[in-house]
């Protein structure tokens, strides 16, 4: 723990949208720079900043999370931190060796073996022929596919080229590591074991890790950089505050959709009771009481019909679902035109997970059960929790553990 | 955990208009040495993949030499074209010819076609990047030798004894090597961002051939002997031909050309190292 090994000040990159522009900006700049000339600061025509202003740095020992959607400029950022392209303002200091895990597998070819694929990778990565021939064994033994070494690496599967690619990886001894989205793919049994070979790394290393995943980033990072359109937005040691912030980014603009309606009802707000809106997400705790409420107004009248909602994550997969709301024995209820139907939904300890989900309201006709009406993303909620979580759910379970004597 | 007692490299990135020439030859030589291994496992990696792909294999190092080799001598010897007399016997004058003019061509599209082939690893892993033009080199040396092979049996069947000039064959051929490699290294930036170059390069080489004595000889007189005698590719050829079957070299003309190769190949170095970079942003991952 200690030094600073990774520093960026003001860092800044700028693109150009147009490819032809790109192009010819690209002789230019090459022209300028080998004349010496001052090369102009400003923004050139369709030119835009892809990182603004950008600056952190990391010491040995923490792990630096560098999260944001796509086109944030985490990739740019990196490619800079590694030295691949220079920035157009500010300056990027890195002290020590550094290692990549940006791309697992470069310079396979895919006729060659598994066995010469290594050597390939291995130089292309930096290490010399003794060193691979010293780690040969503890590469192959890593990567798992033991019996495949002498097949072509073309008749791998993608999980095998991603072990074999890791495998190789793994035996970098660096003093800063960049890793990119790289363990994505693999099964789950692999992640892991890449996850302890990180851990390993990790207490003598600085160590950048851009990633998609919320629960990996939680797990190995000790601050975090939240990134959007190329700027900061934030930085500092609370990473489940900066991964609130990023999971807010999802809901903000996306608006209640109606999927299907047979002009029956039509929708006109949903809430949770006694919560504050940020972002567009109601707030809950977890393991709270919730009572969503829905409004509708009456276009043509009709009994009271069935409700349900169904919970959907992140990712739009669909988590839960709600049970028939209204009990069969209530007497049905006429509603009249321009009436306003209110429907209230109540339920306790929710015990979601942290993070982000949206609720679709499905209404359907009592008797036929025919649907009436059904809108996705009625309503937004946003879990906060201090524990992140790889799945959905997090249960509030009570654990005994006891010794039977034989 | 062990101690990090040594002292670390220390890496300042940063927008540079500012540098020194001298800095950026040191960095690149370094860069040369350095990356050696990296550039022999990549060459060993294209080739085996290339020969294990293929059932002919060295045919095709040699095929376009032959075939560019066989019109002429068939052109040639149905009197189809009369030809000045040559002074050795045609098909080794061809085949030498060819084969030099070839490697010339080739020598001056290896950069950007080596930096395009690798460009997946350019854009994602932080290497000396003058890996790629070693790679380059060994690859051609290893297709070099193949053709070689070719010109000894020519040379053998027609009986052509070498003299003493053959000494001079090394070091004509080297500094050609890397005279043309750094003329393509410089136009390499270029080549890689727009593909025209890629495109135009082997027309104006198809055509520069016939104000060359390549497939025939120097004409005694008239406007050809004159764009000949211009041409400072006539004398590389002349010089490497001869110094293969006998004839008389040029020594002055060898100093002068190992001298442009040096002052080339370290211009190549500078704009090579200070390019990398911006083109390296430019290119799609």
């Amino acid at each position: 723990m200690g030094e600073v090994l990774i520093k960026a000040e003001n860092v800044s990159k700028k693109f150009a949208k147009d490819f032809k522009r790109s192009l010819y900006y690209g002789v230019k700049d090459v022209f300028s720079k080998v004349s010496g000339g001052e090369r102009k600061k400003e923004l050139r025509k369709t030119e835009f900043w892809a990182v603004k202003d950008v600056s952190f740095e990391v010491k040995r020992g923490e792990c630096l999370g560098l999260i944001g959607h796509n086109g944030a400029g985490k990739s740019t950022l990196l490619k800079m931190l590694n030295g691949l392209i220079a920035p157009d303002e500010g300056s990027i200091t890195m002290r020590g060796k550094i290692g990549a895990l940006i791309e697992l597998g470069a310079g396979f070819n895919p006729i060659l073996t598994g066995r010469e694929n290594i050597y390939n990778n291995a130089s292309v990565l930096g290490f010399t022929k003794e060193e691979v021939n010293k780690k040969f064994d503890s590469i192959v033994e890593f990567s798992e596919i033991g019996e495949f070494l002498d097949m072509p690496v073309q008749n791998y599967s993608s999980g095998m080229k991603v072990r074999l690619g890791f495998a190789v990886a793994a035996q970098m001894e660096p003093d800063i590591l960049l890793i990119d989205e790289v363990l994505a793919v693999g099964d789950m049994g692999f992640v892991l074991k890449c996850f302890k070979r990180i851990d390993e790394i990790l207490p003598h290393t600085a160590v950048i890790f851009v990633s998609h995943s919320m629960p990996m980033v939680s797990r190995i990072c000790t601050q975090i950089t939240l990134m959007n359109k190329g700027v900061i937005q934030y930085y500092g040691v609370d990473v489940g505050k900066g991964i609130d912030s990023y999971y807010q980014h999802f809901s903000a603009g996306e608006n209640a959709y109606e999927v299907y309606s047979n002009q029956t009802l039509k929708f006109i707000s949903a809430s949770v009771k006694d919560r504050n809106i940020e972002g567009g997400n109601f707030i809950i705790g977890w393991n709270e009481d919730v009572e969503m409420i829905f409004n509708l107004q009456v276009l043509q009248p009709l009994l009271s019909p069935l409700c349900s909602i169904a919970i959907y994550n992140q990712e739009q997969r669909g988590i839960a679902e709600s049970k028939t709301t209204i009990s069969l024995d209530i007497e049905d209820e006429q509603y009249f035109k321009n009436d306003t139907l209110i429907i209230k939904m109540s339920t306790k300890k929710l015990s979601l997970s942290k993070g982000i989900y949206s609720i679709t309201l499905n209404i359907s006709d009592k008797k036929s059960s025919s649907p009436i009406l059904k809108i996705n993303n009625a309503l937004n909620i946003q879990v906060t929790n201090a524990a992140q979580t790889w799945t959905s759910y997090l249960l509030d379970i009570d654990t005994v553990i006891s010794k039977s004597k034989i | 955990m062990q101690e990090h007692q040594r002292t670390l490299e220390e890496k300042v990135y940063k927008s540079n208009n500012h540098y020194s020439v001298t800095k950026i030859i040191k960095d690149s030589l370094n860069g040369y040495a350095k990356s050696f291994y990296l550039a022999k496992q990549l060459a060993s990696r294209d080739i085996k993949a290339l020969y294990r792909q293929s059932l002919l294999g060295f045919f095709w190092a040699i095929a376009p030499v032959i075939m560019n080799a066989a019109v002429w001598i068939f052109l040639q010897s149905t009197g189809t074209v009369r030809l000045s007399d040559t002074g050795i016997p045609y098909p080794v004058f061809v085949i030498l010819g060819t084969t030099f003019w070839i490697l010339i061509s080739e020598c001056l599209l290896l950069p950007t076609e080596t930096i395009n082939a690798n460009k997946s690893i350019i854009t994602k892993i932080n290497f000396h990047k003058e890996a790629l033009i070693t790679l380059g080199i060994l690859k051609l040396g290893f297709n070099l030798l193949i053709k070689l092979g070719l010109v000894v049996v020519f040379l053998c069947i027609f009986k052509i004894l070498p003299s003493a000039s053959i000494l001079f064959f090394i070091p004509v051929l080297l500094f050609t090597v890397i005279a043309f490699v750094s003329i393509g290294t410089i136009i390499s930036p270029i080549g890689v961002l727009y593909n025209d170059i890629g495109k135009a390069l082997p027309i104006a080489m198809q055509l520069l051939m016939y104000v060359t004595p390549v497939v025939y000889a120097v004409p005694k007189s008239g406007i050809m002997k004159l764009l000949m005698s211009w041409n400072p590719l006539s004398y590389i050829i002349i010089n490497i031909r001869n110094s293969l079957t006998g004839g008389s070299v040029d020594v002055l003309f060898i100093v002068l050309l190992g001298i442009a190769a040096i002052v080339l190949a370290l211009i190549a170095m500078l704009i090579y190292r200070i390019a990398m970079p911006v083109i390296t942003e430019r290119m799609s991952a």
